[in-house]
């Protein structure tokens, strides 16, 4: 039994790739329906099964997910045009907005390794340049942290909720592919890091450098931090088209992240201008 | 592992970007809303825009390097910048149709429309350079430095008689009010002014309101330099020109100048 | 000079607290793991961790009664001392998070606010808004990038570990991996190996664990002859929304805020939930218990969720089982209130509106209390012994495991918050121990007179990966036998155990097992082949699975979360008082001899086989002697009177 108005079953295009470097093509499926399905429950169904519509039995489609529950960030990708968590994208509500089909492509501002994996290491770099992390002395036992208002915690709350998924910088037009193929093959991890240093930080960097600047032991590098910011591929690539808030699943205010983070920049800028 | 050679605009990413940001404003933004109002004097009365148009050529000789150094350079950087700017962004409103999204688009359209209606005009009515040789050669010739000082809006509005001219002027005017109204905001969220949502969002109303007064104003500049232009009243307002002219010579104020006039 | 090297297997918080703590005493370290470590399971835990801290001691709370509440709530199946050293950390490692900038929520003078979890009387519990699992492991994972940015920690993210590397005299020298997108296998020389990779749900099928989570490691480990105890403890957590993918967790405040748990009384009612009226639903948990109520002890509310759904087949769902957990008979502000985060969860994942349409929701397996065999040495004081070799180091030499992949700490049944501690505590109290066992040893696996051993090991692995690849088409699909697994496992080992159904359920997994070894591939590509990565780990599923299987066939008793009705000590049902007294001995009689019997904890070991075969071990009990968990039992009251009547001295 299925619940009234919804079909026997659904098409899924996907656009696959078997490997970096190797033309990409769409492959259709045909998956039937059930209750309660989301995108990760229909590529099970096609891992189960893979068989195209024209009836080629083919290579099960690859992807990435962990926690299913949209909070590890794993399982991101374009669907339906808009990038998004495959655990989190219902079917039901998918074929509400466009019936009979669905579309899965792998996101495009990263290399793919196959399918729909794509390499993001570069996301994580991000966080290395921007120093995302306090400098605290040890790990002994020193008692508390420095006491926080409950206005600090609100504010400092939802920048943390950031699962590195990486939909803003998908959606974001100022970030753009890094493109390590002029390296070849054995890239090795300095030439790579080098290229990503030069290249946009993205919007959940610079709002990590501001959680920590706001973080009363993390002040003590917030130099740091505002430095990387305006190093290339800085805060100043942004153009302010505001995607990346639009699109963020953890609803991180992004765009005040920038904001703010434009304003410390501007007024460390003037301070060491005087005070150098 | 070798270093990798980092460009001077690499280096200077954040200043230079800085400096096209400030730029946009002051002296662009700037210079757009005074040269509109001026402009936009000639519908209350021909003498009030010719008197301004006085008082901006009594540099003289220092005119050309005042407008090189405050308006063409720093446009010039401005847009120069802009294209490669424009040139690093991927514009994805198809699959991201949001507001905000489709007015970075249109920063980036009118930015462009703007330079390009730039360029045009500044040829169109003053030429760009003031060398006789230039001017006489080339400008002139080619349908160019149309407008003379001492007869400001007369020769202004002559230039603009043409209906395709005038819709040119019109796309001009209202691109560039659009990219200095949105670059207003934008601006803000760059040097840290606004940051909220909610601030953005007010910050965005006032900076719609203010794009919109601008392009009244510019549009009724550029209606009331076309009437002022208009083969009826051409020779009337020539001959009041002509007055002021002869009156500020008598006074001393100017020196004759025939170029400025014909 | 030598350069030592510790391998940690498993960046959750275990394995992440391990590693920037060995960064700290200087060791080179490297941490593997399946997905990028901030990606861990970890992430998902959202009510909080447990300590004492200042609030609950003013109310008379100590590390004692903490360390009392986690035996007890263990149903006294856990060695003491660690827990004890684990209590007396606590309050530490509540103070290391905070000051890793963990956003504790605060109350409005600044202090870190606490909530209360069950099994306690104290508001222990901190928490970060509803991800409090997640904000401790990014702080982790934000140190150990400043370590590895620092050059002290290597990450090995995308690699499988295949299995531990033993030398002649059996000593761990490192370990084989797998790089989930080149395929490439290759060893990883380590003077200490670690393993942290977390619990081992998907042997379920579908739990409320993740996708990494599949015991694939653990089992692997076992495989090289390490031991695996007390696999026969899974908790399985009352409410969780069914998903075709996962089921996912339905925090218990949803029943502590006014959630009624019904059924319609006609089954399968084909009317919209709203539209059946009062008297044709049954609300068993309040008609069943009057008392609690909706709010009966979490193994209670799973069992009867689940005896309503299977044994009386009063589902309220054709394809599922599943009852309703209804919150509609409370005002929309007030839910939006005090339950905002997780009706948003529900509705997210069910495009349902849980304010306007009662939640579906059934029992989900939830952690696994036992794991592998670990030691730990004692010290005088009862706690454990400082930077002490042996503590956490499985029965393999140079082999360690930390967090939900070993035994300690929980026993039969794990209380909410305490895993979180369990983790952290381990992974930070395990590094001076192992940084004393590199002390002690006079090489390093990555001396060239190991290299035959390594290049041997990788050998065998590639061999049989490249077996996989080469299979014949056409045998048994992996995911179809996983899925039958999931339902074997999830019938016979989770809420309510019967021998027969145990004992059937071997036979079968024996068969699929058989099965498995010989299904097919349908990718046999050497690229990102996440089909032969799933049949390996699907096969590694097994040997745990036998291992639970046989634990809790032999098991006649009944012992937190595992539940045996037949051995069920029922309640003191007479109302005369002397028989009642008579009954009430009896009953703490039978209860004596049945720890006697079997409070010991459970220890497989696989024969040459691949078979489990069971031995038991003495459990510590020296710091706080067993007494029956009475919570929620008919003549409970009667029962403790007798039981602190015969031990009053
Ligand atoms: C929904 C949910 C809510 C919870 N809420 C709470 C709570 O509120 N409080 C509480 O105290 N506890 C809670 N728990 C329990 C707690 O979250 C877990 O027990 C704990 O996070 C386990 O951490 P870990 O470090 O042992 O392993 P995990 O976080 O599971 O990490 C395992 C690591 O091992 C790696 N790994 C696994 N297999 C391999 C392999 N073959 N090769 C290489 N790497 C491998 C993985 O990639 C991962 O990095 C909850 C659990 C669930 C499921
Ligand atoms: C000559 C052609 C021009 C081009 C190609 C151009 C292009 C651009 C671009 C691409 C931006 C966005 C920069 C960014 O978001 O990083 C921008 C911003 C801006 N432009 Fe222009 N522009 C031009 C002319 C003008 C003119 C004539 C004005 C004034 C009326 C102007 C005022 C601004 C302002 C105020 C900004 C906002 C800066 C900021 O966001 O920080 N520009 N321009
Ligand atoms: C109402 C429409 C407009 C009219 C009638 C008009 C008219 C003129 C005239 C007459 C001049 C020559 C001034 C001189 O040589 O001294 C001029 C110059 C110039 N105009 Fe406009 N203009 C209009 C709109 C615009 C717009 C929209 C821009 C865009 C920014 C612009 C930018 C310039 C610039 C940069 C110069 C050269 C600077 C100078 O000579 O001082 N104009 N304009
Ligand atoms: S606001 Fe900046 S970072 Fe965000 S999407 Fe736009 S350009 Fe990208
Ligand atoms: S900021 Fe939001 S969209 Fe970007 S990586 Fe973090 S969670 Fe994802
Ligand atoms: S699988 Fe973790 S976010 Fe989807």
């Amino acid at each position: 039994m299925t619940t009234s108005g919804k079909p026997a079953s659904f098409e899924v295009r996907i656009l696959r790739q078997d490997a970096p470097g190797e033309p990409s093509r769409w492959e259709r499926f045909r998956v039937p329906y059930e209750t309660d399905m989301n995108v990760i429950s229909v590529l099970q169904k096609i891992a189960a099964n893979p068989r195209t519509i024209d009836g080629r039995d083919v290579a099960p489609v690859a992807w990435e997910s962990n926690c299913l529950e949209e909070v590890c960030g794993a399982c991101t990708m374009v669907i339906n045009g808009r990038v998004r968590q495959a655990c989190s994208a219902l079917v039901d509500q998918l074929l509400a907005d466009r019936p009979g089909e669905i579309e899965l492509r792998p996101m495009s501002k990263f290399p793919v390794y196959r399918d729909l994996v794509v390499d993001r290491q570069r996301l994580f770099r991000s966080l290395v340049r921007v120093r995302a992390w306090l400098p605290i002395d040890d790990y002994s036992d020193r008692g508390p942290g420095p006491r926080q208002s409950q206005a600090e915690q609100e504010q400092a709350y939802p920048l943390t909720e950031c699962m590195s998924c990486g939909c803003c910088l998908e959606a974001c037009p100022q970030f753009q592919k890094v493109d390590l193929s002029e390296y070849g093959e054995g890239t090795s991890d300095e030439q790579r890091n080098a290229a990503f240093d030069r290249s946009f930080l993205g919007a959940h960097a610079i709002s990590q450098a501001m959680l920590f600047n706001g973080h009363p032991i993390g002040k003590t590098s917030a130099a740091e931090r505002l430095d990387a910011l305006m190093a290339e591929g800085g805060i100043q690539v942004c153009g302010n088209a505001q995607n990346c808030v639009a699109v963020c699943p953890k609803e991180i205010p992004l765009t005040t992240s920038i904001a703010r983070a434009g304003r410390a920049t501007t007024i460390h800028t003037i301070k060491k201008f005087f005070d150098h | 592992m070798n270093q990798p050679t980092v460009s001077f605009l690499a280096r200077h990413e954040f200043l230079i970007r800085r400096l096209h940001s400030l730029t946009g404003i002051v002296p662009i933004g700037v210079f757009l809303c005074i040269h509109l109002a001026v402009n936009a004097s000639v519908i209350e009365d021909v003498t009030a825009f010719q008197k301004a148009v006085y008082q901006i050529h009594s540099l003289g000789g220092l005119l050309p390097f005042v407008e090189w150094a405050l308006i063409f350079l720093p446009i010039l950087f401005h847009g120069i910048l802009g294209v490669l700017i424009l040139l690093g962004g991927s514009s994805n409103t198809g699959d991201y149709p949001y507001a905000e999204n489709y007015r970075y688009l249109l920063q980036r359209a009118t930015g462009l429309i703007a330079g390009l209606f730039i360029l045009w005009h500044v040829f169109h009515m003053h030429g760009w350079f003031h060398f006789r040789w230039w001017i006489d050669g080339i400008a002139a010739p080619l349908g160019g430095a149309l407008f003379r000082p001492f007869h400001a809006a007369s020769t202004a509005g002559a230039a603009l008689q043409n209906g395709y001219v005038t819709t040119l002027y019109l796309i001009g005017i209202l691109a560039s009010v659009f990219h200095l109204a949105n670059g207003l905001w934008t601006a803000g969220i760059t040097w840290g002014i606004w940051t909220s949502p909610n601030a953005q969002k007010k910050i965005w109303r006032f900076c719609a309101a203010f794009g919109i007064i601008l392009a009244a104003i510019g549009t009724s500049a550029l209606f009331g330099m076309r009437h002022a232009g208009k083969s009826e009243t051409f020779e009337t307002i020539q001959g009041i020109e002509n007055r002021m002219y002869e009156i500020r010579v008598e006074l001393g104020d100017i020196r004759s100048s025939e170029d400025k006039r014909s | 000079m030598f350069q030592q090297r510790v391998l940690i297997v498993g960046g959750g918080l275990a394995g992440l607290a391990a590693s920037m703590k060995l960064a700290e005493l200087g060791v080179q370290t490297s941490v593997m793991s399946l997905t990028p470590v901030k990606r861990s399971h970890s992430v998902c835990a959202q009510g909080g961790i447990n300590s004492v801290n200042e609030l609950t001691r003013q109310e008379g709370d100590s590390e004692w009664l903490h360390l009392d509440d986690t035996v007890y709530g263990g149903d006294f199946l856990q060695h003491q001392p660690p827990v004890k050293e684990m209590v007396d950390w606590g309050p530490r490692i509540i103070d290391l998070m905070d000051r890793l900038g963990v956003p504790f929520n605060r109350t409005p003078e600044g202090f870190r606010d606490q909530r209360r979890f069950g099994g306690t009387l104290h508001k222990r519990t901190a928490f970060a808004g509803a991800t409090t699992g997640q904000q401790l492991l990014y702080a982790l994972d934000e140190q150990v990038r400043r370590w590895q940015s620092a050059g002290r920690i290597a990450m090995v993210e995308g690699w499988d570990f295949l299995g531990p590397i033993l030398d002649d005299q059996g000593r761990c020298r490192g370990a084989v991996a797998q790089n989930l997108i080149t395929m490439e296998i290759r060893p990883f020389p380590a003077d200490v190996v670690v393993l942290a990779t977390g619990g081992c749900g998907l042997i379920f099928g579908r739990s409320t664990m993740s996708m990494a989570s599949t015991g694939s490691a653990a089992s692997r480990a076992v495989q090289a002859g390490a031991r695996y105890a007390n696999g026969e403890f899974i908790q399985v957590h009352p409410t969780a929304i069914p998903g075709a993918d996962k089921l996912r967790l339905m925090s218990e405040s949803a029943r502590g805020e006014g959630g009624r748990v019904w059924v319609p009384r006609t089954p399968q009612d084909p009317r919209p939930p709203r539209d059946i009226p009062e008297n044709e639903r049954y609300y068993f948990l309040e008609e069943r218990y009057p008392t609690y109520g909706n709010l009966v002890p979490r193994d209670i509310a799973t069992r009867e969720i689940f005896d309503i759904c299977v044994n009386d087949g009063l589902s309220v769902d054709p394809e599922k089982p599943c009852v309703y957990l209804d919150l509609t008979h409370i005002p929309r502000d007030e839910l939006d209130r005090k339950l905002g985060g997780i009706l948003r969860i529900y509705e997210k994942f069910q495009g349902v509106d849980p304010r306007e349409v009662p939640m579906k929701i059934f029992p989900a397996v939830h952690y696994s209390m036992g794991g592998l065999w670990v030691d730990y040495e004692r010290s005088a004081s009862g706690g454990l012994a400082k930077g002490s070799p042996k503590t956490h180091q499985t029965n393999i030499p140079g082999l360690y495991a930390i967090g939900e992949c070993d035994y300690h700490y929980h026993g039969a049944n794990r209380l909410g918050a305490n895993s979180l501690l369990s983790c952290i505590f381990s992974g930070l109290f395990v590094a001076p121990g192992i940084q004393s066992m590199l002390g002690s040893l006079s090489d390093s696996a990555s001396d060239a007179k190991y290299d035959p051993l390594m290049q041997s090991a990788q050998a065998d692995h590639q061999k049989s990966h490249d077996k996989w690849l080469q299979r014949d088409i056409g045998g048994d699909n992996p995911y179809l036998i996983h899925l039958e697994l999931g339902q074997i496992m999830t019938s016979a080992a989770t809420v309510v155990r019967h021998n027969r159904t145990i004992t059937e359920a071997i036979e079968k997994v024996n068969e699929l097992a058989e099965r498995a070894k010989k299904c097919s591939l349908s990718d046999r590509g050497n690229w990102t082949n996440q089909n032969v990565i799933f049949t390996k780990a699907l096969i590694d599923m097994f040997p745990l699975a036998k291992a639970i299987l046989h634990g809790a066939l032999a098991r006649d008793e009944c012992r937190g979360a595992h539940y045996k009705p037949e051995f069920d000590m029922p309640g003191i049902e007479s109302d005369d008082p002397a028989e009642r007294h008579r009954q009430a001995e009896e009953w703490c009689t039978k209860f004596e001899e049945k720890n006697k019997k079997w409070l010991k904890t459970t220890i497989a070991v696989l024969d040459g086989k691949g078979e489990p075969s069971l031995g038991y071990e003495e459990v510590d009990i020296s710091l706080i002697p067993p007494r029956p968990r009475l919570y929620g039992l008919v003549g409970a009251e009667i029962i403790e009177e007798v039981w602190k009547e015969q031990h009053a001295h």
